[in-house]
C-alpha cells in the first residue's frame, strides 16, 4: 500500500463535509488508482468528514440539507470503495447495517429520509428501500445486505398496521431473532411498538439514533 | 353567519399584480412542460377529456394553459357551507369578503377536568363538538380530535363524524383520515343522515371536502376518490397542495408558489373536468421544513406569507381561499400566541375567508378546549384590527370636539360617547385588563379563566341536533360497527 500524507484524507473528508459529492467519487478513485488503501480512505477520510458534519449539526453549525448533502456523498464514495475492498479479500466493519424502508400503502418519503440520512451521519450503514414497501421486499433487503436493524415508518392510521405484518413476516422467514426493529412515524406510539413486537419506536430523527444505538449495543 | 369584516380585509399581499402573472406563466410551464404524475386511470381518462396530453400509459399527464383558463373560467367566485339549525343562522359565504373561523384539532388534549395531557377519546370528540357550537366566533369545524384512540382505527373516522353531526349544527370540513375501505361512502351517508337525506345535502352542503395534491406533482389515488365523492354528493372542495419547502417543494418562496400553484391548478382541471361549475377554493398548507429537526413546521412566517400568496393568486384567478392557521407551539403558551396573532393576521389582511385555528396547536398534534376559548375572543382582536378606521361624518365627531373642549370639559358624560364607545373599542371577556395594584393584589391566570369558561359550558350544554337524528346517526354508526370491518 502506498505511504500516503495526511493533506489527502483531509481532502477526501473535505468532499464529504462540501457535500460534494463529484469531488469525493474523483478523489477515491485517485486514490485507488495510486494505492492507497481503502479502508484507510473511509477511516481517515469520508468517515472523519461525516463525523465532523455530525458534530456540526449537533451543535446548531449546520442543518439537514448539509447532513443529507454530506450522507449522499459519503455513500457514493463508499460504495466505490466498498467494491475495492471486497475484491482485495477484506472485509469492512459496519458500525451497523440499517435497512429502513415506508411500508406498502404509504407514499410519505420525508420523515424516513430524515431519519436514514441522520443515522448515516452517525456512521451506521443504511439501506433506504423507499416508499410503498412490499412486506417481501423489506425480508429481501434484510438477507441482501445483511441488516442488523430494520427502521420501518408510517403517516397513516391504517397503514401503520402493515409493520406489525412485517414483523410476522420475519418471524415466518426465520429473521426476527437476526435484526432489530425500530419503527416511527405520526401515529406510532411507544403502546403500538409494542404491541406490534417491535424492540424500539422512535419519535423523531435524535430519538431513532439513540434507540439504534442501544438495540445494536453501539452506545 | 356573519364573519369578521372590514376595509382592510383582503388589502395586504407578499406579491405585487406583475408577480402573479409570473408566477402564473411559470405554474403553466411546469404543467405543460413537465406536467403531473396521475397514479389514478379515473383521473387520466377526466384530464385527457378536457384535452390534456397523456404520456407514459397515462401516466403523465400534460396541462396545456388553455385547459387551465377553460376550467378557471366554471369556477364559482363565491359558495356557501350551510349550517343545520333551524333556528339560528350558521351559513357561512366562502368568499363574500368576510373573515371566518373555525376549530382545529388534536392528536392529543389536555383533560379539562384533570389537567393531563392524554390521547383522544370518543367523549373528547363530544366535548370538542360541542364547545364550538356554543362559541360565538367559531364558524365551522374541523375534526374535533385527530384520532379517537378508545375506538378501532378502521371505523374511527365514521364515529368521529358521527359525533361531530350529533353534536354540532355548524358546518363541518374533512380531511382524508384512515383510507378504510368504507370511509368515503359511510361519511358521506352520515353527512346525508345530518342534512335530512341526500337531495338535502346536494341543496344545502354543510361541509368543506379536502382534494389534496401529493408534491411533488402527483395527483393521488385516494383524493380522486374522495374528489368523486364530495362532488357526487354536492360537497364543495378546497384543492390543494400539502408541500413542504425543501423538502417536498423548493427552499425558494417564489418556487414554492410556483409548484404549488400549477398542483392546485391541476385540481382545478381535474374537479371541473368531473363537473364544470362544481364550487372550489385554494387552501394555505405550503411551508418549510424546520431545517434542524426535520419539523414539518407551521408557526414560521414562511408558512403564512405563502398563504397570503396563495389568496392573492386566487384573487387573481376568481376564487376563494381558506387555510389552516396552525402554530409550532406544544403548548398553552406565549409562543401560541404570536404565532397565531402573526398568522392569522397576514391571513385576514390578504383576505382569507375560513381558517382553522381555534384550540389547536403543534401542527394537528395538541388541542386543548381552553385555547379554543381564548382564540374565540383573540379573533375579536382581529375582527377590530380588519374594521380599520371608519370615516364618515357623524364618526368624524367635530360637532363634539366643538363641544366639550378647550378644558374643561369631558367626553366621559357626552351620549356621543354612550353612543359610539361599544362598538369602536374592543372590550374582552377573558383578557385582562387590570390596574396593576389591583393585578398584583390578587388575580386569576388567563388560561385558568379559559378553562372555567369552558367547563361551564362543556358542564350544562346540551346538543340542538334534533334527537331523532341523532338516533338515525347511531343507528347508522352501530350498522357499521357490526358490518364486519372491524376485525
Amino acid at each position: 500500500m502506498a505511504q500516503v500524507d495526511q493533506g489527502f484524507f483531509d481532502k477526501l473528508a473535505q468532499t464529504i463535509v462540501d457535500c460534494d459529492k463529484q469531488a469525493c467519487i474523483q478523489l477515491v478513485k485517485e486514490g485507488l488508482a495510486n494505492g492507497v488503501d481503502p479502508l484507510e480512505m473511509i477511516d481517515r477520510g469520508l468517515g472523519r468528514g461525516i463525523k465532523k458534519v455530525g458534530e456540526d449539526f449537533g451543535a446548531g453549525w449546520c442543518f439537514l440539507p448539509e447532513l443529507i448533502g454530506a450522507a449522499d456523498a459519503m455513500k457514493e464514495g463508499v460504495a466505490i470503495l466498498d467494491e475495492a475492498i471486497k475484491a482485495s479479500g477484506k472485509s469492512r466493519k459496519s458500525l451497523g447495517r440499517i435497512v429502513i424502508g415506508t411500508v406498502k400503502g404509504d407514499i410519505h418519503d420525508i420523515g424516513k429520509s430524515v431519519v436514514a440520512a441522520v443515522l448515516q451521519a452517525n456512521g451506521y450503514d443504511v439501506v433506504d428501500l423507499g416508499i410503498d414497501v412490499p412486506q417481501e421486499a423489506f425480508i429481501q433487503g434484510i438477507k441482501e445486505y445483511q441488516a442488523d436493524c430494520l427502521g420501518m415508518s408510517s403517516l397513516l392510521t391504517l397503514t401503520i398496521q402493515e409493520m406489525g405484518m412485517v414483523i410476522s413476516k420475519l418471524k415466518e422467514s426465520g429473521l426476527r431473532e437476526k435484526v432489530k426493529v425500530i419503527v416511527g412515524g405520526a401515529p406510532v406510539t411507544q403502546d403500538f411498538a409494542d404491541e406490534i413486537g417491535a424492540d424500539a419506536y422512535g419519535h423523531d430523527a435524535a430519538d431513532a439514533v439513540q434507540k439504534v444505538a442501544r438495540l445494536l449495543g453501539r452506545q | 353567519m356573519r364573519g369578521f369584516s372590514g376595509k382592510r380585509v383582503g388589502t395586504s399581499f407578499p406579491i405585487t399584480d406583475e408577480e402573479c402573472e409570473q408566477i402564473h406563466n411559470a405554474a403553466v410551464r411546469i404543467l405543460e412542460k413537465g406536467g403531473m404524475r396521475c397514479d389514478d386511470p379515473r383521473a387520466s381518462k377526466l384530464f385527457e377529456k378536457v384535452g390534456c396530453k397523456l404520456e407514459n400509459d397515462g401516466r403523465l399527464v400534460k396541462i396545456p394553459e388553455r385547459v387551465v383558463q377553460a376550467a378557471l373560467k366554471t369556477c364559482p367566485s363565491q359558495f356557501t357551507i350551510y349550517g343545520r339549525s333551524a333556528k339560528t343562522d350558521y351559513d357561512v359565504v366562502i368568499g363574500n369578503g368576510d373573515v371566518h373561523f373555525a376549530t382545529v384539532t388534536g392528536r392529543y388534549l389536555r383533560d379539562i377536568r384533570t389537567g393531563e395531557r392524554r390521547k383522544a377519546t370518543r367523549k373528547d370528540a363530544v366535548d370538542g363538538a360541542r364547545l364550538a357550537d356554543a362559541l360565538e366566533n367559531v364558524h365551522g369545524l374541523y375534526k374535533a380530535v385527530m384520532w379517537l384512540y378508545d375506538e378501532p382505527p378502521i371505523i374511527n373516522s365514521q364515529i368521529l363524524v358521527g359525533e361531530m353531526m350529533k353534536n354540532s349544527e355548524k358546518g363541518m370540513t374533512w380531511v382524508y383520515n384512515t383510507g378504510a375501505e368504507h370511509e368515503v361512502s359511510d361519511l358521506i351517508r352520515l353527512w346525508e343522515i345530518a342534512a335530512g337525506g341526500k337531495e338535502a345535502l346536494k341543496k344545502k352542503p354543510h361541509v368543506l371536502g379536502h382534494v389534496i395534491i401529493n408534491p411533488p406533482r402527483v395527483v393521488d389515488v385516494h383524493y380522486t376518490d374522495w374528489m368523486i365523492g364530495f362532488v357526487d354528493a354536492g360537497i364543495p372542495i378546497t384543492v390543494y397542495s400539502a408541500t413542504i419547502s425543501g423538502a417536498t417543494g423548493p427552499a425558494t418562496l417564489a418556487g414554492m408558489m410556483v409548484q404549488v400553484i400549477a398542483e392546485t391548478l391541476a385540481l382545478v382541471v381535474l374537479t371541473q373536468a368531473y363537473k364544470p361549475g362544481h364550487p372550489l377554493c385554494f387552501c394555505s398548507f405550503n411551508t418549510s421544513m424546520d431545517m434542524r429537526t426535520g419539523l414539518w413546521s407551521f408557526g414560521n412566517p414562511e408558512y403564512a406569507t405563502i398563504g397570503a400568496g396563495i389568496a392573492r393568486m386566487a384573487r387573481y384567478y376568481g376564487v376563494p381561499t381558506v387555510a389552516f392557521g396552525i402554530c409550532d407551539s406544544c403548548d398553552t403558551d406565549q409562543q401560541t400566541g404570536y404565532e397565531k396573532a402573526f398568522t392569522l393576521m397576514t391571513y385576514a389582511l390578504a383576505g382569507i375567508s375560513l381558517t382553522w385555528t381555534l384550540g389547536g396547536m403543534a401542527g394537528f398534534n395538541f388541542v386543548t378546549w381552553d385555547q379554543m376559548v381564548l382564540d374565540n375572543e383573540v379573533v375579536t382582536y382581529l375582527g377590530h384590527y380588519l374594521k380599520g378606521i371608519r370615516v364618515d361624518e357623524e364618526r368624524l365627531s367635530e360637532d363634539v370636539i366643538m363641544k366639550v373642549g378647550p378644558l374643561p370639559g369631558s367626553y366621559m358624560r357626552e351620549p356621543h360617547t354612550r353612543k359610539w364607545y361599544r362598538e369602536e373599542f374592543l372590550i374582552p371577556e377573558l383578557s385582562n385588563r387590570d390596574f396593576f395594584e389591583t393585578w398584583e393584589r390578587s388575580h386569576k391566570d388567563l388560561q385558568e379563566k379559559a378553562r372555567e369558561k369552558a367547563l361551564r359550558i362543556l358542564d350544562t350544554y346540551e346538543s340542538k341536533v334534533p334527537l331523532e337524528v341523532q338516533k338515525e346517526i347511531d343507528d347508522y354508526l352501530d350498522h357499521v360497527r357490526k358490518r364486519g370491518d372491524v376485525k
